[in-house]
């Protein structure tokens, strides 16, 4: 097969044998050639690093996504993970803590009945859970509290 | 003077070719005035039993060459004549091998018989980005083997990017009595129940540093493995084995481990656990913080002092860790950042406002790594304060193509304001522009490592639109120290034309997505006299490219092209010109069997070989 010679230029249009139209697709479309997997592989960021931070944000991409985040309650030494991806909203997030640590868990109001659910932000400050949109909720929560009721 | 040095060194392996009767030279290694009963090729006039001139100057000669130490000058030295060949040979205690198949063992073991010490490095770096099919190679098998039998005092092993399995470690601990020192970078295959033989079988181990390196977990508590009694142990890293320890064995290992200076712990060390390892050990120079978050939150009771510990480490100059940090207790660490020299955050996602009360602390700060959640902000507070800084790096928080991107050319410049005896800078960013790029050359004419990765491929600068080529061209006419460069961005021919026209120093050079024609591939080739290592991938370089530098790979230690326009012709072609040359080409995939019919090359792997093809290579490797 003439490949080499007649294709050595990219702006060439003349080439018609198959490994050719191969070439031009892979390097028209600037992503991935047609022949190599979909394994990451750009940008050239080492899998320790990548694996290890992926677990702290959302990938929406439509790829295998969780969020692991740690929740303490006041009081309780351990602590739990949990992957906030699996909830749909606050809802079932509130419904699935209240399971977990066996008492009821609301967000939102002060109350002095219940237990409280408190969040750390990306910038280290402690916000009430609910205040804003579930979605912005997902890239900014970093950690989960939940208070004793007469601390709030 | 000095550039004749480094070209002869170059052409080392072709003097070692030329006579091949000289690499099966063997040598009691301890004495000295065997020199007499060694009858040389060159002394074939000489035939007597007193010592000769000639042996006396070889003598006076060891006795000198002892004290060389820098492999280049080294390599110089034995150029000169076949005796000097002879002594530098043995007086060389420290081996330097950059590719690990440009060599065979026997080779080495053939010329150097006093070996203390040996680095060897295996897969090319793009494999570190899932750009090599597993199993490829770079199996330390082989070499542990040779040396095992030719080297017993052998004491010091620092692999990067190796195949390395337990039964290797096995026999490495049983063979060397006096091994004190095992570094493994970027390698495989292991895990920690090899860990575990070295530690309890190496009685004189100094330094165990395991660096970004998948151990597989044995779950073996190789902490334990450590023998009894006061250790020697200088530096233990293992922040990158991602299997729990027995805390208790590490603290007992630390107590009793009185020359430790660099501790690297991992993610399952807890930020109250790292106290205790901290009050024991107030000596250390070095600390890998772990996790940085404490076991429980049990907030204000009888909660440790951390500030206390770290002021109590006067010698810390070196923090890292914080895998899984907590911000409140970042301020933990204030007490010793006027003393650092060297922070690294890139595991943690720290915010501008986190990182200032910390980094205005840090003057004295040469090596700074962190995510690019710090911001141009955060960037800029370093510029503010880190006058001393000498490497940056800042890795992306979000490495996706299309992500938000916090830092750009705002932080970059910044840093070049203010950071003005910056030597070494690799950024990742979404947004650059020329004009940053050529105030950074202006302003910090000591750069001698230049890698900037733009994220979104074949992106212009985002002012004016126009390609890098400016920048980049600045980089390398104005840098005139520059030996490594990776380019990325939007990027013509002239980008090259430049590189081969200024970067007369260049070592390596990393490509991707760039260039328009082989003619940028010439023009490197052609330009830049002192390139050894060249990895390209997704770039329209062709045959015609490659042939271009010919007269170059043997002085070279690898060329890479991966996703760019290669026949298998064309490769074949070289292969068949260049004998002294391995040249491999394999696909992405190790079950693509198609690649047989195709021309087309997916990755081309070449570097030159003293002892001719591997016999070692996986079934999708071809070697032409």
């Amino acid at each position: 097969m003439e490949v080499s010679n007649s294709c050595s230029s990219f702006s060439s249009n003349s080439c018609h044998s198959e490994s050719s139209v191969n070439l031009s697709l892979s390097l028209t479309f600037a992503s991935t050639s047609p022949q190599r997997d979909t394994r990451q592989n750009w940008p050239p960021i080492k899998p320790l690093l990548r694996d290890t931070l992926k677990g702290r944000r959302i990938i929406s991409h439509g790829d295998d996504t969780s969020l692991f985040v740690k929740v303490y309650m006041e009081g309780v030494p351990i602590g739990r993970k949990l992957d906030l991806c699996a909830f749909s909203g606050y809802e079932s997030l509130l419904e699935n803590l209240s399971h977990m640590f066996d008492t009821s868990i609301i967000c939102g109001n002060r109350d002095r009945k219940n237990h409280v659910l408190t969040y750390q932000d990306k910038d280290g400050d402690w916000m009430m859970v609910g205040d804003i949109p579930w979605d912005m909720f997902l890239e900014t929560v970093r950690r989960l509290k939940i208070t004793r009721p007469e601390r709030c | 003077m000095r550039e004749d040095n480094l070209e002869m060194s170059e052409n080392v392996e072709r003097y070692l070719q030329l006579d091949p009767r000289s690499a099966a030279i063997s040598q009691p290694p301890s004495s000295s005035s065997s020199a007499a009963a060694f009858v040389s090729p060159a002394n074939k006039s000489r035939n007597c039993n007193s010592p000769c001139p000639d042996h006396v100057l070889e003598n006076v000669l060891e006795n000198v060459l002892q004290f060389l130490t820098s492999k280049c000058d080294r390599n110089a030295v034995s150029l000169v004549c076949k005796s000097w060949w002879r002594v530098e040979a043995q007086t060389r205690f420290e081996v330097f091998i950059g590719n690990c198949y440009s060599l065979s063992p026997d080779r080495l073991t053939h010329r150097f018989k006093r070996v203390r010490s040996l680095v060897l490095k295996g897969k090319p770096r793009f494999a570190d980005f899932n750009l090599m099919p597993p199993n490829w190679g770079a199996q330390f098998a082989p070499w542990v083997a040779a040396t095992a039998k030719a080297y017993p005092w052998l004491e010091k092993v620092h692999l990067k990017r190796m195949f390395v399995t337990d039964d290797d470690l096995a026999l490495l601990a049983e063979s060397f009595p006096g091994f004190k020192e095992l570094t493994l970078v970027c390698c495989e295959g292991f895990g920690t129940s090899g860990i575990a033989i070295v530690a309890n079988k190496c009685r004189q181990l100094k330094v165990l540093d395991l660096i970004e390196s998948e151990v597989t977990d044995g779950e073996v508590d190789w902490i334990s493995c450590f023998p009894e009694g006061e250790t020697q142990l200088k530096s233990l890293s293992f922040d990158c084995v991602d299997s729990s320890i027995n805390f208790k064995a590490l603290e007992g290992l630390v107590v009793r481990s009185p020359f430790l200076e660099k501790l690297r712990t991992n993610r399952f060390v807890s930020l109250d656990e790292l106290h205790r390892l901290m009050v024991r050990a107030p000596q250390l120079t070095s600390l890998g913080t772990g996790s940085f978050s404490p076991e429980d939150v049990s907030q204000g009771e009888q909660e440790p002092d951390y500030a206390a510990a770290f002021r109590a480490c006067k010698s810390l100059v070196c923090l890292s860790g914080f895998k899984e940090f907590t911000p409140e207790y970042l301020p933990a660490i204030s007490p010793v950042c006027a003393n650092l020299t060297s922070l690294n955050f890139s595991y943690a996602n720290i915010s501008p406002d986190m990182l200032k009360p910390i980094i205005r602390n840090c003057h004295n700060i040469r090596v700074f790594w962190a995510l690019d959640s710090i911001c141009d902000e955060g960037l800029q507070a370093v510029a503010a304060t880190c006058k001393e800084l000498r490497e940056l790096r800042v890795f992306p928080f979000d490495p996706r193509e299309d992500s938000e991107g916090p830092i750009s050319e705002v932080g970059f410049q910044a840093i070049s304001e203010g950071c003005r005896k910056l030597e070494s800078i690799l950024y990742f960013c979404q947004r650059m522009t020329n004009g940053a790029l050529t105030a950074m050359s202006e302003n910090c004419p000591d750069l001698t490592v230049f890698r900037l990765c733009i994220m979104g491929r074949h992106r212009p600068d985002h002012v004016t639109g126009k390609p890098m080529d400016e920048g980049f061209g600045a980089i390398v006419k104005n840098c005139k120290k520059l030996t490594r460069l990776a380019v990325s961005g939007l990027l013509t021919d002239e980008a090259f034309s430049y590189i081969g026209e200024y970067g007369k120093l260049i070592r390596t050079l990393t490509v991707g997505f760039a260039g328009d024609s082989d003619m940028a591939l010439r023009y490197v080739l052609e330009g830049c006299p002192k390139l050894q290592k060249l990895e390209i991938r997704d770039s329209p370089f062709g045959d015609v490219g490659l042939r271009s530098g010919m007269h170059r790979y043997y002085n070279m230690r690898f060329l890479w092209m991966s996703s760019c326009t290669l026949s298998r012709g064309g490769c074949r072609d070289v292969a068949h010109d260049l004998s002294n040359v391995v040249v491999e080409v394999f696909g992405s995939d190790d079950d693509d069997d198609d690649d047989f019919t195709r021309d087309y090359v997916e990755t081309l792997y070449m570097y030159r070989s003293l002892d001719g093809p591997r016999k070692d290579a996986p079934k999708f490797v071809t070697i032409l």
